[in-house]
């Protein structure tokens, strides 16, 4: 009897699943054992994040709060794997979408209901603009838009900051803008309607893609494009219409953050958001729905970190986390092909 | 005669510059080489001649240490080698330029000679290297550019640094493997001076190519591979296009003649159902692939397309599917002109699609059967209704078409790459064949399959035609071709060379015509 490594052709859900839960406790448990290596009690530690987060009220609306911009930087990134794109520009379509909201709110004098109406439709629309030049780039001159997207990111950071910290400040503060006055409602404590907006618009737009002639035609297209263009399928145009709906839904991430939860718009205001989001898309293996669990536990880490660093922690322990998962993840995900199998020599 | 054996003929006593003896060679199920002897002489041009698949490559691989022979011994100047790695290959004076370049692009010429020489000096300037290569360019007499980056080069500039790069290491055995398929006709006359300057040194060259003319205008002595074995080496004087054809091609072929039609098959109509006047299309390097075709197909008639892989096979069944478009002339449908149409407009006018390489374009392998066997018919009822798409009618579509294809499948919404490529290329099949109401397009159906899977496949190329279908039938398998087609053309370099009636063929004919020699009975029979 001897053993082999075999490689299949594809894996199961349940393995890929378990890969992933095993990725996660492994990542845990380094971290564990690095905190304790610093003279932290990691149990004490771990008792105290989730009583302050999972079993405590405001610890469950601060998660709510960070779930919301996560869960659609997270969407946005899956959106564009589903054409088969790496959307690296969350961030920056983020910031697109805070500072047109800002900008509409700040400037636009109308009614509350309506403001907030066009809070929404321009977070989408600068979204989307903001991937605009990639998109094209694209399509039509076949530019990776991994660095294309990046780049655009520290534009649209620096932008933010010049407007909040400069011609858009507000005198007391000096950081950022004035609040805006038109707010979204809030639903339970701080949480805001984006919470179930953000989650219906997951499932409804996963169900296009499964339901539709045109779902079936950009996922076909995602996967190989030649085969689509053999097919009959105008696979560019879908390209198009695919990425720019991957930066609208950041763009919108972006508005609600500034409309519904911090009310202004301050420099570095996407806390990272539109990166952490990647990892966001990558837990759920590309799967619409999925984004909504990988977006509940990397708010769940996320806000882990905001209270270990009131424990005295620092931040960069907490990204060494974060950067952990996904780093056994990918291995994770690599060694769900793998079967360990027997045979007779 | 006499005299000019002698040139090539060593004096008795001095030994062969390369010896290949009983060379063997098996991967399973095929039989690569078998008992290969072939003697390349000092001094000598020496061409290997052969199909797609006759061995040429396989063999040339053993030679420069890639692969290691089953049985059989290489001996070069008297003296038995092993080669464990090309390394070892060099280190004997052999050298290889490969059909496609190895060459880095984004480094210069005296770079790309340099790289990985143990000659190379080990402190570095661009200068110095620079004038090591004018040096060598010099002594071999070829006419490179030292400072030129290789991605601005041309074709027949890249080859020649390939050249200089083997013949810098101090190879004394040359083998290009059909070298002048990317040259110009001039860049190709100007390779042949190189080459017969180097022999004239007493180098050896080994010259693999299916190209008749050239291989009887560059070299002394040509051996004829055919099926993995080696048929015959004659002197280059004796022969002529005719007897190179016939042993290339002249094969035992197991005629199974499908041509009848049955009783309730639909008879060849007059009228024709595709009609292809001038048609030209550019290739994916953006050079002239297809020029000037004319043609006709009618229905219910299998038109068989021959030739040696590469000539233009590909861009002929993308231009007649819509996949790529014509750079000129017409396409005509049930007398619809197709300019301008797309691959889905082609479809819908009844043109099925048996793509060259399934997994890459005619599959999306990493997604499911049922998205997979839809794949043309997703945009019309049952599996569309208005833009909804129904997962129902589309898991039913798959089963319909796996069960015509006889196809057991477990589970329909695995990716369609788990299943065998005999079983993928039956689903591609008869899903096209669904779609194919005027005109199947198959290119190389059979490849890679085995013969029950490759029974199946021209059993259904033939209940389409009983059906009144059209069929062109892109195949590089003659036997398949002689026994299926009612009319065969033969592609060269892009032209057809003539279609013949299948009843009153040939075989040596098709076999000049893939050499490249156009149909001119009178001219060739005197």
């Amino acid at each position: 009897m001897a053993l082999r490594i075999q490689r299949m052709p594809s894996s199961t859900p349940m393995i890929a699943l378990a890969a992933r839960v095993v990725a996660v406790v492994l990542a845990l448990l380094f971290t564990a054992l690095i905190l304790a290596m610093n003279g932290h009690a990691p149990l004490d530690l771990a008792g105290e994040v989730l009583s302050s987060s999972l079993f405590d009220d405001f610890g469950l609306q601060d998660l709510g709060v960070i779930f919301i911009p996560l869960m659609l930087t997270g969407l946005s990134v899956a959106i564009g794997q589903q054409i088969g794109t790496w959307n690296i520009g969350a961030e920056g379509q983020f910031y697109a979408g805070a500072f047109a909201a800002a900008a509409i709110g700040l400037f636009v004098p109308a009614p509350d209901w309506l403001s907030i109406l066009m809070m929404v439709a321009g977070g989408f629309a600068a979204g989307a603009l903001w991937i605009l030049i990639p998109t094209l780039a694209k399509a039509y001159a076949d530019v990776s838009e991994l660095i294309s997207t990046l780049v655009l990111n520290f534009v649209a950071a620096l932008l933010v900051y010049y407007v909040a910290t400069g011609p858009w400040h507000d005198r007391m503060t000096n950081s950022a803008t004035p609040a805006i006055p038109a707010e979204i409602p809030e639903l339970w404590g701080v949480i805001h309607w984006g919470f179930p907006f953000a989650i219906l618009l997951a499932i409804v737009l996963s169900l296009v893609l499964s339901n539709t002639k045109w779902g079936y035609e950009v996922r076909l297209s995602g996967s190989n494009p030649s085969a689509a263009k053999y097919a009959g399928i105008p696979v560019r145009r879908h390209l198009i219409t695919v990425m720019l709906l991957s930066g609208a839904v950041a763009g919108l991430a972006g508005m609600l953050e500034v409309a519904g939860t911090v009310h202004r718009l301050q420099g570095g205001i996407s806390n990272n958001f539109g990166y952490i989001g990647i990892m966001v898309a990558v837990l759920a293996r590309g799967s619409l729905v999925g984004v909504i669990f990988a977006g509940a536990f990397m708010a769940f880490i996320q806000n882990s970190g905001i209270i270990l660093q009131t424990e005295g922690l620092t931040t960069s322990s907490v990204l060494a986390m974060t950067g952990l998962i996904l780093f056994l993840t990918a291995i994770g995900e690599e060694l769900s092909y793998y079967r360990i199998t027997r045979e007779k020599i | 005669m006499q005299d000019e054996n002698a040139s090539t003929t060593s004096t008795p006593g001095t030994p062969p510059r390369v010896y290949l003896k009983g060379i063997c060679k098996y991967f399973p199920g095929v039989i690569a080489n078998e008992n290969v002897d072939i003697e390349v002489l000092p001094g000598e041009i020496h061409a290997l001649l052969g199909e797609n698949g006759a061995g040429k490559s396989t063999l040339m691989n053993i030679l420069t240490g890639i692969y290691q022979p089953d049985a059989g011994e290489i001996i070069i100047d008297g003296y038995s080698k092993q080669f464990a790695s090309p390394i070892q290959a060099i280190a004997a004076g052999i050298g290889m330029v490969h059909q496609h370049f190895k060459l880095v692009q984004a480094f210069t010429v005296a770079e790309n000679i340099h790289l990985g020489w143990d000659e190379t000096p080990k402190r570095v300037s661009a200068s110095v290297l620079e004038a090591r290569t004018a040096e060598l360019a010099k002594s071999f007499n070829l006419d490179v550019k030292p400072g030129a980056r290789v991605s601005d080069l041309s074709t027949g500039e890249q080859q020649r640094v390939e050249i200089l790069r083997v013949l810098s290491r101090r190879a004394r055995i040359l083998i290009l493997d059909e070298p002048t398929a990317v040259l110009t006709p001039a860049e190709a006359r100007e390779l042949f001076r190189a080459l017969r300057e180097f022999v004239s040194h007493g180098n050896s060259v080994i010259f693999i190519s299916h190209k008749l003319d050239e291989v009887l205008e560059i070299s002394d002595r040509i051996s004829i591979l055919r099926q993995g074995r080696k048929i015959a080496t004659e002197q280059a004087a004796d022969c002529d296009p005719r007897k190179l054809a016939k042993l290339m091609v002249g094969r035992d072929i197991v005629l199974d003649d499908m041509r009848g039609r049955g009783a309730g098959a639909k008879p060849k109509s007059a009228e024709s159902v595709l009609k292809v006047s001038g048609l030209s299309a550019l290739g994916d390097n953006g050079l002239t692939a297809l020029r000037d075709l004319n043609f006709s197909l009618r229905a219910g008639e299998i038109l068989g397309v021959a030739g040696v892989a590469g000539n233009g096979q590909r861009e002929l069944s993308q231009v007649l599917t819509g996949v790529r478009p014509a750079s000129a002339g017409e396409i005509i449908i049930d007398g619809k002109p197709m300019a301008g149409m797309k691959a889905g407009d082609f479809a819908a006018a009844g043109i099925g699609h048996i793509p060259e390489d399934r997994l890459h374009s005619g599959l999306a392998p990493a997604m499911s059967i049922i998205t997979n066997a839809v794949m043309r018919e997703y945009a019309k009822p049952p599996v569309a209704r208005g833009g909804f798409f129904s997962r129902d009618a589309a898991a039913r579509l798959a089963r319909e078409i796996a069960g015509a294809a006889d196809v057991a499948i477990p589970d329909f919404a695995m990716p369609i790459r788990n299943l065998s490529g005999g079983n993928q290329q039956r689903l591609v099949a008869r899903r096209e064949m669904r779609i194919a109401e005027r005109i199947l397009v198959a290119a190389y159906p059979s490849r890679g399959l085995d013969v029950g899977a490759i029974n199946t496949m021209l059993r259904y190329i033939v209940e389409l035609r009983d059906a009144g279908a059209g069929v062109i039938l892109i195949s590089e398998e003659l036997e398949e071709l002689l026994n299926l087609s009612d009319r065969i053309a033969v592609l060269y370099e892009g032209r057809i060379m003539g279609i013949l009636e299948n009843d009153q063929l040939d075989i040596d004919e098709i076999g000049l015509m893939m050499g490249g020699r156009s149909r001119i009975r009178a001219g060739e029979a005197a």
